[in-house]
């Protein structure tokens, strides 16, 4: 007994000691391991590209970290250190929520990431701008022609004025490489059955709800635990009964645009009808947004109103076939405008020592090679696919960049509107679930988003 | 808390001696961060980059004025019940089953009991946000096989049941934690007490009145004081399961923190938060550890 | 000596404890058996069986989570982490719970104050003070903090322990002429096995499972801990719940094998009888 003991507290006492030396002896480690842990599908290039003596590391930061989006960063990096001999790419990958959580910290340090991924909007971007943080891409912009691959729209996001105030205008601080846009994504097995086909309008699309409820099936799925997905539904319906001009204004900060008004509180009334009428799924306030995808999967309803980030998973191991359609206007000519954008941009941290070589990266990631293993992913992206790319038709994926060509024809690439206030989006989501639970009416619904737009507004003077 | 008597000829400083190196890699790494924390909170400062402004006690007076603080903070305090008092109850039922007799297969018992303690919080997030699923969680399941669909609701979603709900993983997470502190409580009361007690035909409730309960005074205390913070400081479980949703029916005071800090770069707001927080944490644990002492003397 | 316990005369305390295990683990169950299953599988319900046990998934969690590198680093952390605070713990624990010195009170509720505070607010304010020493992105600034706060909360643990260590049984260690540090090793530590064994377990499990710290102060691959590991199975998008469930199983099983160890060593105590009140 007391022999057992003993041995326990040396044990303690031992491992005191050898904590003591470890921590010191593992720092050490070379970031050479790190590099060929992440990539666990392609191999990296031969260890030889150790003796050059102008060696050159650019640390990378991302958020593609799940497996084929992985792949496609790790194949571009690989290609792209060929190209560059002496450079190597220190990659570090990181879940969306914990990259946003750690890289305004980490771009503020003298060793930070060279590149980093950076979302766009007040909170992220405008911040790290405000702080003066981020390099202007202005001039690489014009070097590289990125304008010929990207619309001012496009451009327009990921730019902010030098002091970080003004949003949608100024200086270029990131480039996109994935676009995406939110939608509707429909059941085909479903619609075949009962001859349904796609609304064009959206009077035709709310009588397509009533139809599909009648059949007792369930209209479109829908889960609003996590809070967000209820902002796609009620801007979807938002982005049909307003302009682009407003949704521009609005997410800019601009032209004195208001939260309050009648487009949006119809908007607001309309969600609170489809959920008198049973439109969404059962008890759609406590089911989680993966779990809706999984009963979208599944079959369990007919349509479902998400992003083009969701293609992919409804292909994969899937027994039933799903399309994909933006959300009818009111009449067949007035112009298709939809929530879209592109994906988180790559930044470029101020004070990196490499400057060029790390604009030549942010170009090489949104080249035509990139967009072919992109699409090759089933991933739209941002910029023009090359001209002999093939895709599948009548796939979901074709759906999906066909939607997103569309909009960018139309310049009708409407906005993720939670970037419009740094606290917008935790205002917006809890408003949002207070008003499909029915605790709060349209009216107070708009007011209350509005206190916290205005609130903003004025703090920017 | 009265200290013993010091021996004859003994230093007066000798404590410091032992106290030494715990406290000075508390105060560097620890206290010092939460000064630094206290300081923060009267400035405009987003976390991150040199621009900090001074603005005195703004902070507080938002903190003050917005209402959703009070609000956070009256959450909290349901929280007690199923942070603090479940938990104490259920641990000293099971300790006491537990703790005292080597019965066969009483290890088994302790470990898996102990289980839900160790799980990894993102787990247990979405174990019971799947429990609670309407559409197909076992919850409703059940309710409905047992004729009482009526019963049915979408729990985490629900506005009036979201914060109870969140609170019974809270419950079930917790228990093991007491239910560890009270097994050790036990080891140091003498088998002799219940021997004697048995002897004079002593019931197990008048055992656990007058036995078990005044042994573990210590460890009561001990556990009265963690769950509480724990319940005043919860943040993971809420930012697993709902995020303060709906609306703000689960809004903690730690989520508001870790909101503000780290989604909306205000880290003044944030600091200021915390360090009413911990003002509240402070004082009420302060006032059971005096009326421990009070007790003992 | 002692008559042994009829066990059979025990079953009311079996039933309940069965119950109530069965409560525990019907959910825990059902984590178990996702871990075996396909996505689609998952939404089937709870304790549908899959159609062939997936074991794969957790070949997949190991790569997916980057383990290999991640528990390396959990285990040093944990470690440094257990016995330094542990053992620092016991003197603090023992300065307030026996000897008496100025400040006393000031101090104790002073390292109170650590385990108090919401740490989220203070990650960020840490984050540049450990940048100022340059120890951010190395085990030290996940180390440090950590011992910090578990003395914290281990002061508060073991001086209530000290402190109900009986009065006769230090005054016969005085009598004997035991100096105080002998009498903390000698006397009080074989007493204080259980206190002590469930602080290990504790903070152990604690560090085990920190999440914010390993997230923030940590960055290079190599260093960081395996809660930041399991976060890969979480996107913003879609969970990857069979892969999550064989993730967690994985790094649940290191603290569940120390608590049934440490478990054993002091409930043998109890066949000792060895305390005397």
């Amino acid at each position: 007994m007391r022999k057992t003991y003993l041995l326990l507290s040396l044990t303690l006492i031992m491992a005191v000691l050898l904590a003591a030396c470890q921590p010191a002896a593992t720092p050490t480690q070379s970031p050479a391991a790190m590099a060929t842990e992440a990539s666990t599908q392609p191999k990296m290039t031969e260890a030889t590209s150790e003796e050059p003596v102008a060696e050159t590391k650019l640390v990378v930061w991302d958020q593609f970290y799940r497996g084929v989006e992985s792949e496609v960063i790790d194949q571009l990096n690989k290609e792209f250190e060929e190209s560059h001999s002496g450079v190597t790419i220190e990659r570090v990958s990181k879940v969306q929520d914990d990259l946003k959580t750690t890289v305004k910290l980490a771009l503020s340090q003298e060793d930070g990431p060279d590149v980093a991924q950076v979302n766009q909007g007040r909170s992220d971007m405008g911040a790290l701008v405000q702080a003066d943080l981020l390099l202007s891409l202005n001039d690489y912009a014009a070097k590289y022609q990125w304008g010929e691959r990207f619309s001012t729209s496009v451009s327009s996001r990921n730019s902010f004025t030098a002091d970080g105030k003004a949003f949608g205008e100024g200086n270029l601080y990131g480039v996109s490489p994935t676009a995406e846009v939110v939608g509707i994504y429909y059941n085909k097995d479903i619609f075949e059955e009962n001859g349904w086909k796609i609304p064009n309008t959206f009077t035709d699309f709310e009588k397509l709800l009533a139809d599909i409820k009648a059949k007792g099936i369930t209209p479109i799925v829908f889960g609003n635990l996590d809070g967000w997905p209820g902002i796609h539904e009620f801007s979807s319906v938002q982005h049909v009964l307003v302009d682009g001009k407003y949704i521009n204004d609005f997410t800019y900060g601009v032209n004195n645009a208001s939260f309050d008004i009648e487009q949006n509180r119809e908007a607001a009334k309309i969600m609170q009808d489809w959920v008198d009428k049973g439109y969404f799924s059962d008890g759609f306030m406590g089911i989680g947004y993966d779990d809706s995808a999984q009963l979208f999967k599944a079959g369990q309803g007919a349509m479902m109103i998400t992003g083009s980030w969701l293609a992919g998973e409804l292909t994969t191991d899937a027994d039933q076939q799903f399309g994909f359609f933006l959300m009818p206007q009111q009449s067949t000519d007035k112009p298709q405008l939809a929530i879209g954008g592109v994906g988180i941009p790559y930044s470029i941290r101020k004070t990196t020592k490499n400057p060029d070589l790390a604009a030549e990266y942010l170009d090489w990631m949104v080249s035509p090679r990139a967009a072919q293993l992109w699409a090759e992913a089933r991933f739209v992206p941002a910029m023009p696919l090359p001209a002999d790319f093939k895709i599948e038709e009548g796939s979901l994926f074709a759906d999906t960049v066909n939607a997103w060509n569309v909009i960018n024809r139309d310049n009708g690439v409407g906005h993720y509107i939670d970037w419009a206030t740094p606290t917008f989006y935790d205002t917006i989501s809890a408003e949002l679930q207070k008003l499909f639970g029915k605790e709060i009416d349209p009216a107070t619904f708009t007011a209350n988003v509005e206190k916290d737009y205005s609130a903003f507004l004025a703090s920017q003077k | 808390m009265v200290g013993r008597t010091l021996w004859p000829g003994e230093s007066r400083l000798k404590g410091w001696v032992y106290l030494f190196p715990g406290l000075a890699i508390y105060l560097v790494f620890v206290f010092y961060p939460i000064l630094e924390t206290f300081h923060a909170s009267f400035y405009k400062w987003d976390g991150f980059s040199s621009n900090r402004t001074f603005i005195g006690i703004e902070n507080y007076r938002n903190l003050l004025g917005d209402g959703q603080f009070f609000k956070a903070l009256s959450h909290n305090l349901i929280f007690l019940i199923f942070y603090c008092i479940f938990p104490i109850l259920i641990g000293l039922v099971l300790a006491s089953l537990l703790g005292r007799r080597p019965l066969p297969g009483m290890s088994f018992f302790r470990a898996g009991l102990f289980l839900p303690q160790v799980l990894s919080m993102v787990v247990v997030g979405v174990m019971w946000r799947w429990i609670y699923n309407p559409a197909f969680g076992p919850l409703n399941l059940f309710l409905k096989s047992v004729g009482l669909g009526a019963l049915n609701r979408s729990w985490l979603g629900d506005f009036d049941l979201a914060l109870p709900a969140v609170g019974v993983i809270g419950s079930w997470v917790q228990y093991g934690f007491c239910m560890v502190l009270f097994i050790a409580g036990m080891q140091r009361i003498p088998k002799e007490l219940y021997e004697a007690s048995e002897l004079d035909g002593a019931g197990s409730l008048r055992q656990m009145i007058y036995i078990t309960l005044p042994g573990l005074r210590a460890e009561f205390g001990v556990a009265l004081i963690t769950t509480i913070v724990a319940a005043l400081r919860v943040f993971d479980l809420v930012f697993v399961t709902t995020r303060g949703g709906p609306g703000d029916e689960t809004l903690v005071a730690a989520f508001l923190v870790y909101r503000s800090a780290f989604q909306q770069n205000r880290i003044g707001y944030a600091a200021a938060v915390a360090t009413v927080l911990t003002l509240v944490i402070f004082l009420v644990s302060f006032l059971i550890l005096r009326v421990q002492s009070r007790q003992e003397e | 000596m002692r008559k042994p316990y009829r066990w059979k005369s025990f079953l009311p305390n079996y039933l309940i404890l069965t119950l109530f295990l069965l409560v525990v683990f019907l959910p825990i169950f059902g984590v178990l058996l996702s871990s075996f299953k396909t996505q689609t599988e998952v939404i089937q319900g709870p304790f549908h069986l899959p159609r062939e046990f997936q074991f794969n998934n957790f070949v997949n969690a190991w790569t997916t989570g980057r383990f290999s590198d991640y528990f390396r680093s959990s285990i040093i952390v944990a470690l440094a982490v257990v016995s330094v605070s542990v053992f620092l713990s016991t003197l603090t624990g023992y300065a307030f719970g026996v000897l008496s010195f100025p400040f006393q009170h000031i101090l104790y509720f002073l390292l109170l104050i650590g385990f108090m505070t919401p740490f989220e607010a203070v990650v960020i304010p840490l984050y540049h003070f450990m940048y100022r020493l340059g120890l951010t992105d190395t085990y030290w600034a996940l180390i440090l903090p950590q011992i910090g706060l578990s003395v914290s909360f281990g002061t508060l643990w073991m001086t209530g322990f000290f402190r109900s260590a009986p009065q006769e049984l230090i005054d016969a260690a005085a009598m004997d002429g035991c100096s105080r540090w002998q009498m903390l090793w000698l006397v009080l530590w074989p007493l204080a096995r259980p206190a002590v064994l469930t602080l290990v377990v504790l903070i152990f499990m604690w560090t085990w499972n920190e999440f914010l710290l390993a997230l923030v102060m940590v960055q290079k691959e190599t260093l960081r801990t395996l809660p930041v590991g399991l976060a890969f199975f979480q996107g913003r998008y879609t969970a990857d719940v069979p892969r999550l469930a064989a993730g967690s199983i994985i790094v649940a099983g290191p603290i569940v094998l120390v608590y049934v160890l440490f478990q054993r060593y002091f409930i043998q105590g109890l066949l000792g009888g060895a305390v005397k009140g």
